[in-house]
């Protein structure tokens, strides 16, 4: 009961991740965050911590944010090692200062991995993430041209099935938490979320030959199966996607 | 200035028909040679972009998020309507129609209504045809669930994420044509400007958010689909960057605003906690399916909610409206839930909050469908507010969530500056003075899909359009004021920071312009904005330089404009004396506290034309004429 | 042709080439396995399995040239994936923690690899490129393991072997798109059970010789 919940403010010591730009050196900086309420998210205290820093006249901490609801995927940064901090199927932005006690050191870095360059602090670029879904995470369908929604019934179990490949939100905690930088479980949420519908089929071929063949040009590692995306995505977005994906390329490659 | 709202004759429902077959057409060979801007990737921005570029057309679209895929559709949560009548309740375009008018309190155009519930159907199909993974029945149909405003069940769902699946449907779109290369995509821009050539729209200038470079674009045409202006109250449940600068640099440059004080309060969002609070988070309206409303029956009743008997609660909304119950429209809802909570019955320890209830729901249908129902959506509440939903009432509280006013566009989606078509959110078109639930996504996909792609042909079919150039004056005028602009903020160096200053503009917006408003308190806002204005430009304090990545400098402009829109807004609410849909003044009320219109005096559109700094806007009117619906006191009892 | 090299040299397939010969690897692992088992039947025992072995001839050859081109492939991709997911992330964190999807196992996988492909060659070169004209292949491995140095070397071989299958079993399974909720559980059980039966069975023969003699 919130009646009940004690109202706390914590003190922290952060260390954050300063980068001016993407070929610059970056380095670990300290500041302290104090009198932090327990109940502010993690950006809102990055926001009072800025807050004091642009009062201070010093340059303010850089990092990407936009829905703070966890939906929109802008936000995201290594918390103490863990991609959006230690809270499992959590974003950045709904990380609560409730989850850290007084005194805590915290480290927080952007997300670092070749296919990911550094713009300024916190902020990275993930438009390679873009490239691989122009390169087929679609299905061709003008406008127009479509028939009833209801003229192609298919079974209840995989329009679920698809919605949970389809709910990624593009963050890139998938990248930022493999130990290999594996783009993996991104490309395979949006091969199965296409692969599970009747529509996605006609292009299901030549739809995941062109994202893998894109996902290794960027730059992107290789899954080991280490598991981590899984345990790291927000969305809590399944390996199974990843067996699916490799299945489907194996019959677009062979058959 | 003169408003055409360009309504074809005919009889209703043959208007758009006829419309379509009196516009001209381009040849397709012929499309290729034009040039479309268009500023916003979200549902109306994206499927415009993807919709010109399939037709053809040559399509610039820019963004501020790093990716299309991230605009503020995304947050959408509850669902999308369409008069399908899958569920053989009776629904039906007509009804989708009256629904649509009714719920926007008969302030919207009836032709421009009639046409979104005519395309709606056409959006479900197209949305499944690229892939969006609806709801659907075991028997692999699609399902239908009910909404708030309607007594059918017309909303189509993708879990609690409608607006994510529907955007990412159209961000796919908008990618196949990316890689085709007929969309070249700027991310991280930010439309300062517009820019006019001999009156016509011909392109804009934007700054690049990473490395501050301030660039020209040209067109034949320019879009505009950059969403709503809620943050002028600094909490909403709107994103961080979604702002006004594109809407009202439109608007400076003559675009005409119109009804800027139609702005939706919704009613079911996590309460305000604090201060450093940055943003209010929506929690679905679906829930008022399931969910209860109810306050305790005396006021300065604090006992916990679980402590307080059936017979001690005041299940308000049930008992004033038994028709709809807690099904009533946004509008009515938050009145409602701001009624009780000043008569001291607000639960929590602010007291702004009521009670939303799942323990009947839970009891009835068993955990497992609620879950499956409401689950990412109760997962989300405690996360924020580490209470349990499953075990322990909601406490809800309205929160500013979407406007319905926006730039003034006729039936071709354009604005008062011909070449310049504003969609979605940003235009004023369809809502009237309150939107209905789940009819956002509808209208935005319409605009993009099946609305702009013929008005625009027609637009550049029957215009003599110049040839023009980056390089040509009007260009690098717009570019340099835009820079100086910059320079300007840059060298105030104050002492308050810009998040200060829209904290404080938030408030007055809040407290005299929001759920609830008077004549005499907007009078007084009035002032503390132009107070607040002033002090912008002496103490603001915006860090680092033009030329890098700095985002307070983005949000510096941003708020700027948002001090000078309120007033706008102020100005456009004090000229309406009468009380309709979201604009709720307590000057003009009935006796049992709803809304009073004044359909003789106030059955119009309000359009503000800039007149020049520091000068009050003029005012135009378009006349609504109603010819297909009775207007009355709206009634969901 | 050209389709089928894209096809291997992408991340997929080079994992692909992984999985599948590493699963053969567990395949050739449990035969040799059993064969070595005969040795709690005594010298004869296990004398005559190998005779009958060498009998097979060409088809012995045939599995020996295959199991050294798989090991080529096997050692070459993993070389490359290594080398590639290196390179994935040129600036290392600060700070990195697991989110508790990584095991002993696949953390460690190129180096147990490259410790197996070292004992690898140390075995073959122990008991497979000597001379058994003179001396019957029980007499080769009794001495051996008369040693206990030879005995502690092979059985932290086999700790790392079981280590680096115990990731590798499942991961094949789901490298060639083998996961299904319903039986992944049972496939990542089989390979604790699997990395166990192998650890446990091939390292408890150097401690047996060790001991009987």
């Amino acid at each position: 009961m919130s009646e009940s919940k004690d109202k706390k403010a914590i003190n922290l010591t952060l260390k954050v991740w300063r980068q001016i730009g993407p070929d610059v050196k970056g380095s670990l900086e300290t500041y302290h965050a104090g009198d932090i309420s327990t109940d502010m998210s993690f950006l809102e205290m990055l926001d009072v911590v800025n807050e004091g820093l642009i009062i201070e006249g010093k340059e303010p901490i850089a990092f990407d944010h936009d829905c703070r609801e966890g939906i929109c995927g802008m936000c995201g940064a290594m918390v103490n090692g863990r991609a959006h901090g230690p809270e499992k199927g959590t974003t950045l932005c709904q990380l609560h200062m409730r989850h850290f006690s007084d005194n805590d050191t915290i480290v927080i870095e952007p997300w670092k991995s070749r296919a990911f360059k550094i713009i300024k602090d916190l902020a990275v670029d993930r438009s390679a993430l873009d490239l691989i879904i122009q390169a087929g995470g679609y299905i061709s369908a003008n406008a127009g041209g479509a028939p009833d929604g209801n003229a192609i019934p298919f079974p209840q179990e995989s329009a679920e099935k698809a919605m949970d490949a389809a709910a990624c939100i593009g963050c890139g905690a998938c990248v930022a938490s493999c130990p290999n930088a594996s783009a993996m479980l991104f490309v395979g949420a949006k091969v199965s979320h296409f692969a599970l519908l009747p529509q996605g089929r006609p292009e299901a071929v030549k739809r995941v030959l062109a994202m893998v063949k894109k996902m290794d040009e960027c730059g992107f590692g290789n899954c080991t199966n280490e598991t981590e995306c899984e345990a790291e995505c927000p969305k809590e977005i399944s390996i199974t996607n990843i067996a699916r994906l490799n299945r489907e390329y194996l019959k677009a490659g062979f058959l | 200035m003169q408003l055409d709202s360009k309504v074809p004759d005919g009889p209703l429902s043959e208007k758009w028909d006829q419309h379509l077959f009196d516009l001209k057409l381009i040849n397709p060979a012929n499309k290729r040679k034009f040039e479309i801007v268009v500023v916003g990737t979200g549902l109306a921005g994206g499927a415009a972009s993807a919709t010109l570029a399939e037709l053809g057309y040559n399509v610039k679209t820019f963004c501020i998020q790093d990716s299309p895929r991230r605009a503020h559709s995304i947050a959408a949560q509850g669902g999308i309507n369409a008069a399908k009548n899958y569920s053989n309740d009776g629904d039906s375009i007509r009804r989708l129609f009256y629904d649509t008018i009714k719920g926007g309190d008969y302030r919207a155009r009836e032709a421009n209504v009639y046409r979104l519930a005519q395309i709606s159907n056409n959006i479900i199909d197209q949305c499944v045809a690229q892939g969006v993974p609806f709801a659907r029945e075991y028997g692999g149909l699609l399902a239908n669930r009910s909404f708030g405003g309607a007594q059918v069940s017309r909303t189509f769902y993708a879990r609690g994420q409608t607006g994510q699946q529907l955007l990412l449907g159209a961000y796919s779109a908008l990618s196949r044509q990316i890689a085709a290369g007929k969309v070249k995509m700027f991310t991280r821009r930010d439309m300062l400007d517009l820019i006019i050539v001999n009156g016509k729209a011909r392109g804009i200038v934007t700054r690049n958010l990473v490395n501050g470079n301030i660039e020209s674009h040209a067109a034949d045409a320019v879009v505009l689909a950059t969403g709503g202006y809620g943050n002028v109250f600094y909490l909403s449940t709107n994103a961080m960057a979604s702002n006004v600068t594109a809407a009202y640099s439109a608007y400076r440059k003559g675009a005409a605003f119109a009804n800027p004080c139609y702005t939706q309060i919704h009613p079911t969002c996590v309460p305000v906690h604090g201060t450093y609070q940055s943003k209010l988070t929506l929690m679905s309206e679906s829930l008022r399916n399931d969910g209860r409303v109810w306050v305790p029956k005396d006021s300065g009743d604090k006992r916990p909610p679980g402590q307080i008997p059936e017979s001690e609660r005041d299940y308000y909304l049930e008992n004033k409206y038994p028709s709809f119950g807690n099904l009533v429209p946004r509008d009515v809802a938050s009145r409602n839930a701001k009624l009780q909570c000043d008569m001291g019955k607000g639960a929590g320890e602010t007291g702004l909050a009521v009670y939303l209830d799942f323990e009947d729901a839970i009891k009835r249908d068993g955990r497992d469908v609620i879950a499956k129902k409401y689950g990412n959506l109760f997962q989300m509440y405690e996360k924020i507010t580490a209470d349990n939903p499953y075990e322990a009432p909601m406490m809800i509280y309205p929160a500013m969530h979407y406007a319905m006013g926006g730039l003034w566009v006729d039936y071709n989606l354009m604005s008062t500056i011909p070449g310049l078509f504003v969609l979605g959110e940003a235009n004023f078109s369809d809502h009237g003075a309150n939107r209905l639930g789940a009819s956002a996504l509808m209208q935005g996909l319409a605009d993009g899909y099946f609305i702009i792609p013929y008005t625009i042909g027609g637009y550049l079919a029957g215009t003599e359009l110049e040839k023009i150039d980056v390089d040509d004056s009007a260009f690098k005028e717009t570019a340099d004021t835009v820079r100086s602009q910059i320079k300007k903020m840059l060298s105030i160096s104050g002492r308050r920071t810009v998040d200060d200053f829209h904290r404080e503009l938030g408030k007055i917006m809040w407290e005299y312009c929001g759920m609830s408003r008077t004549d005499e308190g907007l009078a007084k806002a009035k002032d503390l904005i132009v107070e607040l204005k002033g002090e912008f430009r002496e103490n603001a304090l915006v860090p680092g330089s033009g030329a890098e990545f700095n985002q307070n400098l983005e949000k510096a402009k941003r708020v700027a404009d948002f001090i000078e829109f309120g007033e706008l807004m102020i100005i456009d609410a004090l000229a309406r004396k009468e009380s309709c849909g979201g604009h709720f003044n307590a000057d003009y009320q009935t006796e049992e506290n709803e809304a009073r219109r004044d359909d003789e005096n106030y059955s119009h559109v309000s359009a503000w034309e800039y007149a020049g700094e520091g000068k009050e806007p003029v005012f135009h009117k378009e006349s609504l004429a109603f010819e297909n619906v009775e207007l009355t006191q709206r009634s969901y009892k | 042709m050209n389709w089928f090299f894209d096809i291997i040299r992408s991340s997929i397939g080079k994992k692909m080439m992984m999985a599948v010969t590493g699963l053969s690897f567990c395949i050739f692992l449990t035969g040799h396995l059993i064969g070595n088992l005969t040795i709690y039947k005594g010298k004869d025992a296990f004398n005559t399995y190998a005779e009958k072995l060498h009998s097979l001839g060409p088809l012995l050859t045939a599995a020996e040239i295959g199991l050294l081109l798989f090991a080529v492939v096997h050692v070459l991709s993993g070389t490359l994936l290594f080398i590639g997911n290196f390179y994935a992330r040129p600036q290392r964190y600060v700070i990195k923690k697991s989110a508790g999807g990584r095991t002993v196992g696949s953390r460690t996988m190129p180096y147990t690899g490259f410790f197996v492909l070292l004992f690898v060659v140390f075995h073959l070169i122990n008991f497979h490129f000597v001379d058994k004209t003179q001396q019957t292949i029980y007499l080769i491995v009794s001495n051996a393991f008369a040693d206990p140095v030879y005995v502690f070397v092979y059985i932290a071989a086999m700790i790392i072997v079981a280590v680096h299958v115990s990731h590798g079993f499942w991961s094949a399974f789901q490298t060639v798109g083998a996961n299904h909720p319903k039986y992944m559980p049972i496939v990542r059980g089989t390979a604790i059970c699997f990395s166990l039966a192998i650890g446990v069975g091939f390292g408890f023969l150097p401690i047996y010789i060790f001991y009987m003699q």
